[in-house]
């Protein structure tokens, strides 16, 4: 891969991250702040995939690997949000982050 | 014969296993007896600190070490990339881990025998101490970075495991969305890392220094990782969230997540952040900046690590000071505490990695310490406010005198463990020279200021007058008789046992701080010159 590709691919992902970082900050939905947060993910995924590719080392297939263990981590850590998610909904009846305001400042 | 040769080198991770499993088998076959959810917690913790001691070369234990002497704190061989090595330090940080697990789990076999969920605790305070050990044994930085997601993932549960409780679920969804924020920094940061060094190992990685073609990708790389890391440790300002965590989740849990799983991310920092700073102090600070050359992280970086340290202890204090509840109170004072442990890779040489190291040990029985009597407090009915605390060290002397020990050692009074381990790694400061001088003036200040809210708490607990209706006293009092109080009653004998032990380690440690100090400064040296 030459590097004026890398560059393209570097700032596709570089858009993606910023896109879930400021989803994350901005979101008050939980399932739309989960989006958001598997959509920045996706960009660091992206970059160990590209990387391997671009010959700045001894990468071999780890980068692709690496891929693939994240993305299947990313899922887990989805299912484990939406666990709290619907426990929170069923106590409390909305998923709206800035209506839970228990716990004061 | 020694269990080496079935268990190979991994006994106290495939102990942790064996109980996570076996707690949740018994669940599914209706066994959800506390006695033995609990006992199986309190066996397989003990049983894998021994293991771990008995690894540092502890010779009455010898029976029960798995890792041959040669392969800790060996380098690995040219080429090769494993996920994970045995350091000396790393194995330190194993036994701390497991402490405070097994102190919590002790404590916790006196919660109400009613009380549904037992199983759910257990197995999850397991899952998390086993991905504990995984990161203090990680030698690949996408390796430690999933087993820190082990303990989060767990910990994300364990806040909410009632299911019920309303603050319990609001901390669980507060916790999760910081902490997949700070998942997500750190991958990012990870890749970025592994496009400029073309390899994730860590070691590979702090000996390439940070001299490489592409300084703007370490550059940032680094600076994602430190802030995602940083919201695990709660450093200023990525700290906001540890405060109404600790204040919602159930009290043993704030207790496992303030004395024990904030650690993972001071090793964590030992591991990414020792090669950067070691490079500084070896080229010295004439010659290059931020951005100058080839170089991406100058002296400007460690600069900026001194900072936030300093900026953590401040705003950690101060705002503990204004504090009312005694539980947020706590929590910004164990904000604060991390800001000294920072204090310990910004310097980088080994008697302040060291000192950082005790600094862990005694934040471990201070902080778990001090979170199970207030769970122990709150259990006989107390008020969540320090105001609902006075008198209460008049009525029950035993208890009062444990959590005075725990404030005077977080404060840093002589013959305190928490005093032993602020001498040593403000002397590592001064050692040091340079500006790292002032860190340990800033550290000085701090504890100095930090006095005057634990003092608060003394003064309220043993001088105030108590409630005209005090419930920490039903049926203690009657007719004044004398001083009331039944050392365990009402208690449990699990955290009277807990708060009594840690008590008495936090005393006889900060007598005799040499019977852990040596081996720790011995393994931080090891550490530090792993690889040079």
């Amino acid at each position: 891969m030459t590097a004026l590709a890398l560059t393209g691919f570097l700032g596709l992902s570089a858009a993606l991250f910023g896109i879930g970082i400021f989803g994350i900050l901005t979101r008050r939905n939980f399932i739309l702040l989960l989006i958001s947060i598997e959509i920045a993910m996706n960009a660091a995924i992206l970059n160990f995939v590209y990387f391997a590719a671009f010959p700045t080392g001894a990468s071999g297939l780890s980068g692709q690997s690496i891929a693939v263990v994240l993305v299947g981590f990313a899922a887990t850590e989805v299912a484990v949000g939406l666990a709290i998610v619907l426990a929170l909904n069923r106590v409390k009846g909305t998923i709206n982050v800035a209506r839970a305001t228990e716990l004061k400042q | 014969m020694t269990f080496s040769s079935f268990a190979g080198p991994f006994l106290p991770e495939l102990l942790l296993l064996a109980g996570v499993l076996l707690i949740f088998l018994l669940d599914v076959l209706h066994v959800s007896r506390l006695e033995v959810v609990g006992g199986i917690a309190v066996v397989a913790t003990l049983l894998a600190l021994a293991s771990v001691i008995a690894d540092l070369g502890f010779a009455p234990l010898a029976l029960l070490a798995t890792i041959p002497a040669r392969s800790i704190d060996a380098v690995p061989a040219a080429g090769a990339a494993p996920l994970f090595a045995f350091t000396s330090l790393g194995l330190v940080f194993q036994g701390l881990f497991l402490l405070a697990a097994f102190l919590v789990a002790l404590a916790s076999m006196s919660r109400p025998s009613a009380e549904r969920g037992a199983p759910i605790f257990y197995g999850l305070l397991l899952l998390a101490t086993l991905g504990m050990l995984l990161v203090a044994i990680a030698s690949d930085l996408i390796f430690l970075l999933l087993a820190i997601e082990v303990v989060s993932i767990a910990s994300y549960l364990l806040v909410a495991y009632t299911r019920k409780d309303p603050r319990g679920l609001e901390a669980a969804m507060k916790f999760f969305v910081i902490g997949a924020l700070s998942t997500v920094l750190s991958f990012f940061g990870a890749s970025l890392l592994f496009g400029a060094y073309g390899t994730t190992n860590l070691y590979l990685l702090r000996a390439a220094g940070t001299a490489v073609s592409y300084p703007i990708l370490v550059l940032l790389g680094y600076a994602f990782l430190f802030a995602g890391l940083a919201f695990k440790v709660t450093l200023v300002p990525f700290h906001a969230w540890a405060v109404d965590v600790y204040d919602g989740s159930p009290d043993d849990v704030s207790a496992y997540l303030a004395g024990g799983t904030k650690k993972i991310g001071i090793f964590a920092f030992f591991l990414v952040f020792l090669g950067p700073v070691l490079a500084v102090n070896a080229v010295g600070s004439s010659g290059y900046g931020l951005f100058g050359g080839s170089v991406a992280l100058g002296p400007s970086f460690q600069l900026a690590l001194g900072a936030i340290a300093v900026l953590t202890m401040t705003v950690g204090n101060v705002l503990a000071l204004l504090q009312k509840e005694m539980k947020r109170m706590l929590a910004y004072s164990s904000i604060s505490q991390a800001g000294y442990m920072l204090i310990g890779i910004t310097i980088g040489t080994a008697p302040a990695i060291g000192g950082a190291t005790l600094q862990v040990l005694a934040h471990v029985l201070m902080k778990t310490g001090a979170f199970l009597v207030v769970g122990a407090v709150a259990a006989l009915g107390v008020g969540p406010l320090i105001s609902d605390w006075r008198g209460l060290g008049q009525r029950r002397p035993l208890l009062g005198t444990a959590f005075a020990l725990m404030l005077l050692s977080l404060a840093g009074v002589p013959l305190t463990i928490g005093f032993a381990s602020k001498f040593v790694l403000f002397s590592a400061a001064v050692a040091a020279q340079g500006w790292f001088v002032w860190l340990a003036v800033a550290g000085l200040l701090n504890s100095a200021l930090s006095v005057f809210y634990y003092a608060r708490v003394l003064r309220v607990m043993f001088f105030d007058a108590p409630p005209a209706a005090d419930p920490a006293l039903a049926g203690a009092v009657v007719g004044g008789a004398g001083p009331p109080a039944l050392p365990v009653g009402g208690l449990g004998w699990g955290r009277a046992v807990t708060i009594a032990l840690i008590a008495v380690l936090i005393v006889a440690l900060g007598v005799y701080p040499q019977v852990v100090l040596g081996p720790i400064q011995s393994a931080a040296y090891h550490f530090v010159s792993l690889g040079a």
